[in-house]
């Protein structure tokens, strides 16, 4: 039985919602109007790269550098005589969500993007910030084909996996004058770009690749991987993945007694890393670009990063301070946001970075790229002198 | 094709890495065979207990120093008690007052817990992997039993005596005590059962208390094991363990152990043989193949009308 009395109650209780919920839409539509209005006089730059999950340290300190670039900027008066407004997004290392990121970056009216970190975000992000005409500079997706896919607002300021994967891939021949290595990647278009890179590279001087595997990306238990190591005779092993899993991979390689060395990218160029497998691990190379605490030109950003920050700056920082620093100056240069002609602009002259002057070639590209092979001493990462 | 020495690795990491499912897969079948219902937090209370006993180390370290057998035990005691009380917790929450609801009811509920527990330790307790104070675990890891050429490590031995140990414990446990005649009366019928004056909310209670002590262990154990700490641990260990409950037989206590280690030594094989790119699909074709065959999975007796 229905109560009629409780029904006319429930009747005026959902006029009652009708109304709150329409009021509601109306404040925030006017909201949204009103926010529209105030934000013209700020350029919109985006910060996207994954800042949760097993990777969110190198990428929240890659988008802490550009931020810095950023107030610098500010703390001079802006640029085009507007304040620059940052609008970070974490994309979880996550494909998909890169994408909705990206989308909502676009329809947030962002002039410009510093971003993503993991490749796998950064080359499906690449095609709405190229539909939605806003410029993307990665400062740390090493992945050739984000360049490579003929977009014009598309920039790396950092080296690609082809150059990554040669220099690893030499010096595992050359220089450890090894002929067998075993391969496993966690199956991303980082990861296993990489992988396949190095590979190339080993092959192609004459070794013999005895294992070439993938692993997800969420799995911990490596130790069948490492049985299968050992027992393919490898004299070297390249990890193609993140320090996440590689820090505890190389650390399961050493306590079921597997001491060839173990060799990553760039990836894995993290404090994190060097805390899971020890200050004192043996036999652990790096690539990454060259080496710049002992830049004159690094201190300055060094200083003011740790004052800010109070922790370590992380691999990608200094990639970043200077991906914001190339995209102001260009800005500044062209007089206007109109991405065609920053890109051009970008495209058209060097730049100034702690890393020294930078310039892009037609694809979005590094003319060069510096890949050294670090190691960990002392409980810090160095670069070695002897590169091939 | 592969050497022996090779294959027997391989079988080794198998049944290690079985083992590891086998001690979570323990608390689903516990608490299906109690309740018919599925724990979907039990990963989570697992993944709380690596977490609970790792600051609890570092905690007691603090306080009074390295003492590595002392801080691990009550590091292990500290992760037992926390799992524990999340484990009670949930079920005095999230499960008690569903019980009688369609048996969607507290599927969805835990499926919402196992969630609420993953992100609120992501975002109270570490967005980032953690790595297992290498200190505490080298007493295990480093020291290693020789059999001719082949190394097996401590904890892999404790990791797998762990397992038959409990296995056995709660078998004898359920079949020869007294609270497992409550356990199993609870478990075919809760209205008789507290006719004949068995306390059925206090023996549900116990039986979630119990798994999620277990629980505790398996994830002091697998976190020593894999070296690492993280928010989601829970989610995909917990998936493969309950996977392989449901290959041995859902509520059947050595049926969870056998699903296990199928499942361990399938992932094991797969990666020698096709990589390891290729485990899920094998270990999951596998259970298709089990339940097209056995559809109560191998060891199963009781039809599994929930779920």
């Amino acid at each position: 039985m229905v109560d009629p009395v409780g029904a006319r109650a429930i009747d005026r209780s959902v006029s009652k919602l009708h109304f709150y919920l329409s009021l509601a839409v109306v404040l925030i539509l006017g909201a949204a109007l009103v926010g529209c209005k105030k934000t013209q006089n700020t350029i919109k730059i985006g910060l996207a790269a994954v800042q949760s999950g097993s990777d969110a340290q190198i990428g929240l300190t890659m988008l802490q550098g550009s931020q810095i670039a950023v107030d610098e900027w500010n703390a001079k008066g802006g640029v085009l005589g507007k304040q620059i407004e940052t609008i970070s997004l974490d994309d979880e290392g996550k494909p998909d969500k890169a994408v909705n990121v990206a989308q909502s970056l676009v329809d947030d009216g962002a002039i410009a993007v510093l971003g993503h970190l993991n490749s796998g975000c950064t080359i499906p992000a690449s095609r709405v910030y190229n539909n939605g005409k806003i410029i993307q500079i990665t400062p740390g997706s090493t992945n050739p084909q984000f360049t490579e896919q003929g977009y014009p607002y598309a920039f790396r300021i950092c080296g690609r996996d082809d150059q990554q994967g040669a220099i690893a891939g030499a010096y595992l021949h050359d220089v450890l004058k090894l002929n067998k290595i075993a391969i496993l990647h966690n199956k991303t278009a980082y990861g296993e770009g990489l992988a396949t890179e190095v590979k190339k590279t080993f092959e192609s001087k004459g070794g013999t690749v005895t294992m070439f595997q993938g692993i997800g990306q969420d799995e911990n238990d490596f130790s069948a991987n490492v049985s299968v190591i050992k027992g393919s005779g490898a004299e070297g092993f390249f990890w193609g993945g993140m320090y996440g899993q590689g820090g505890p991979l190389c650390v399961k390689m050493r306590q079921q007694g597997i001491n060839i060395p173990f060799v990553s990218g760039d990836g894995c160029f993290d404090q994190t890393f060097i805390d899971t497998v020890g200050g004192t691990a043996a036999n652990v190379f790096l690539s990454f670009g060259r080496d710049y605490h002992s830049l004159p030109a690094a201190q300055p950003f060094l200083e003011k990063y740790k004052a800010k920050y109070q922790h370590d700056e992380g691999a990608y920082s200094v990639y970043g301070y200077d991906a914001a620093n190339a995209l102001l100056t260009a800005i500044d240069q062209a007089q206007t946001t109109d991405p065609d002609k920053v890109a051009a602009v970008l495209k058209s002259r060097s730049f100034d970075t702690i890393l020294g002057k930078i310039e892009f070639d037609s694809k979005g590209d590094l003319k060069q790229s510096g890949y050294v092979i670090w190691t960990i001493k002392d409980g810090k990462l160095q670069a070695l002198p002897d590169n091939p | 094709m592969h050497s022996s020495l090779t294959l027997t690795e391989i079988l080794i990491d198998g049944i290690s890495r079985g083992a590891v499912y086998a001690l979570v897969a323990l608390g689903y079948t516990m608490v299906y065979g109690v309740l018919g219902m599925i724990n979907f937090a039990h990963g989570e209370v697992f993944m709380i207990g690596m977490f609970a006993c790792v600051y609890a180390i570092g905690a007691f370290s603090a306080a009074w120093g390295d003492h590595v057998l002392l801080n691990l035990g009550l590091g292990i005691i500290v992760a037992m008690i926390f799992s524990a009380a999340y484990g009670y917790a949930n079920e005095r929450i999230a499960y008690r007052r569903l019980r009688k609801a369609h048996v969607l009811a507290p599927l969805t509920s835990a499926i919402g817990i196992s969630t609420f527990l993953q992100y609120f330790i992501f975002l109270n307790v570490s967005k980032e992997k953690v790595p297992f104070p290498r200190y505490y675990s080298d007493l295990l890891t480093t020291h290693h039993l020789q059999i001719g050429p082949i190394d097996i490590s401590y904890l892999r031995l404790a990791i797998f005596g762990l397992t038959l140990l409990i296995m056995i414990g709660l078998f004898y446990l359920i079949n020869f005590t007294r609270l497992g005649i409550a356990l199993r009366a609870t478990a075919q019928d809760q209205l008789m059962a507290s006719l004949v004056g068995i306390p059925v909310d206090k023996i549900i209670a116990f039986t979630f208390i119990l798994g999620s002590g277990l629980a505790a262990i398996a994830g002091v154990m697998v976190s020593m094991y894999t070296n690492v700490l993280v928010f989601d641990a829970g989610y995909r260990v917990g998936l493969k363990a309950f996977t392989a409950a449901i290959l041995g037989g859902i509520g059947n206590v050595p049926g969870a152990v056998l699903g296990a280690m199928i499942l361990g030594l399938t992932e094991a094989l797969t990666t020698l043989q096709f990589g390891s790119e290729w485990s899920d699909v094998t270990t999951f074709a596998m259970l298709m193949l089990v339940l097209l065959l056995r559809p109560r999975g191998l060891l199963g007796e009781r039809v599994a009308d929930k779920v």
